[in-house]
């Protein structure tokens, strides 16, 4: 039977949430998680190719590093930072510039970098505040003038999930096959010698956005200018203007 | 880590807010390693702006690493100058180590090229 999206109901503080029911679950899945992150896509490659010579930009939350490599020939720069250490390894391996740190506390000096994107990534914080915080921080390092591509799961997706219309908050099923289980206690309590171990199941902590949503964020954070929004892969996405 | 990703860094402990010691971040037992990287010149120069010299300045000077005081006035017709700017900050890395805060004395590692800006929870 197919692990289906579960309503989240776990009584933990936002940052026990992200840290049990993400940042471990990453760390765990890390490998095969990159595996299944490898095709740019278009909008946010569209975005990368567009950027002019001499651009300088952070992704926040670059897992793999799937975009850090967009923009070849060297005629942009990109520093990459995810809070999975697991996966910044990865990274690192590929030769990207790389750091381990957390999206709500931005290790630049402000107005550091020409621009930020963050794919696929503020959804995972558990609370509004500390959404509203994110994206505070990916504005806060760009300098005026400068702009920001924010990408969120949305509520209403076209694809294989299916989300219950009026549960914004859930748990999100990530199956990693026994073959590539990399968390050596688990496999060793999961197989003996010469025994086939089973696959595992982990959850991560989602906020889907509803249609909306994301531009009232920005709206509320302040000090930007909406540029581009829309819904791109089952993600509701922002192009703003750092004022 | 390369340096042109220390420039942009800042020590960001809560009440670590001197601008003058949290930025640039020292370093400290810095295991260097040069790797070629081809050059390009027009990002050298369209990304100049986005760099603080007197911060570039002050820590290539404690790795021992050449570069001017101060920008050239034409630094797009000076080759020697440019040359000198991409080894700085594209092909200088700092493998091992650790990046110190004049400030707070916050100390950050950094293990196999890899920063770790990760704070305690009393810090942040």
């Amino acid at each position: 039977m197919k692990e289906q999206p579960v309503a989240d109901t776990l009584q933990l503080s936002e940052a026990d949430k992200e840290d049990q029911y993400v940042h471990q679950v990453y760390d765990e899945i890390a490998t095969h998680f990159s595996d299944t992150r490898f095709k740019a896509w278009p909008v946010i490659e569209r975005y990368l190719l567009g950027l002019p010579v001499g651009s300088i930009g952070a992704d926040i939350g670059c897992g793999n590093g799937k975009y850090l490599g967009v923009r070849g020939s060297g005629d942009i720069f990109m520093v990459g930072t995810d809070r999975s250490k697991a996966l910044v390894g990865i990274c690192a391996q590929r030769g990207f510039e790389c750091q381990v740190s957390d999206g709500l506390d931005l290790p630049y000096r402000d107005g550091a970098f020409d621009f930020a994107i963050s794919i696929a990534v503020i959804h995972h914080f558990a609370s509004p505040e500390r959404r509203a915080r994110a994206v505070a921080e990916v504005l806060r390092v760009v300098r005026p003038g400068g702009s920001v591509l924010v990408f969120a799961w949305a509520l209403e997706q076209n694809g294989r999930r299916k989300f219950d219309p009026n549960t914004q908050d859930v748990l999100v099923p990530w199956v990693l096959p026994a073959s590539k289980a990399q968390c050596s206690a688990g496999r060793d309590e999961l197989a003996g010698e010469g025994e086939s171990a089973q696959s595992k199941v982990f959850h991560r902590y989602y906020h889907l956005f509803r249609k909306g949503e994301l531009q009232e964020l920005f709206e509320q954070v302040g000090g930007c200018t909406v540029i581009e929004n829309g819904y791109d892969r089952d993600n509701w996405y922002i192009i703003a203007q750092k004022i | 880590m390369r340096l042109i990703t220390h420039n942009m860094l800042k020590c960001h402990v809560k009440n670590c807010t001197d601008p003058d010691k949290q930025f640039p971040l020292r370093f400290k037992d810095v295991q260097l390693e040069q790797i070629d990287a081809e050059r390009n010149n027009e990002f050298l120069v369209r990304m100049l702006p986005r760099i603080d010299w007197p911060a570039l300045s002050k820590t290539t000077k404690e790795l021992d690493i050449t570069l001017p005081e101060t920008v050239p006035g034409n630094p797009e017709d000076d080759e020697e100058f440019l040359q000198a700017l991409h080894t700085a900050i594209l092909e200088t890395h700092i493998k091992q180590g650790s990046m110190l805060c004049d400030g707070c004395g916050h100390e950050y590692k950094i293990t196999n090229g890899i920063p770790n800006m990760l704070l305690a929870e009393h810090e942040i």
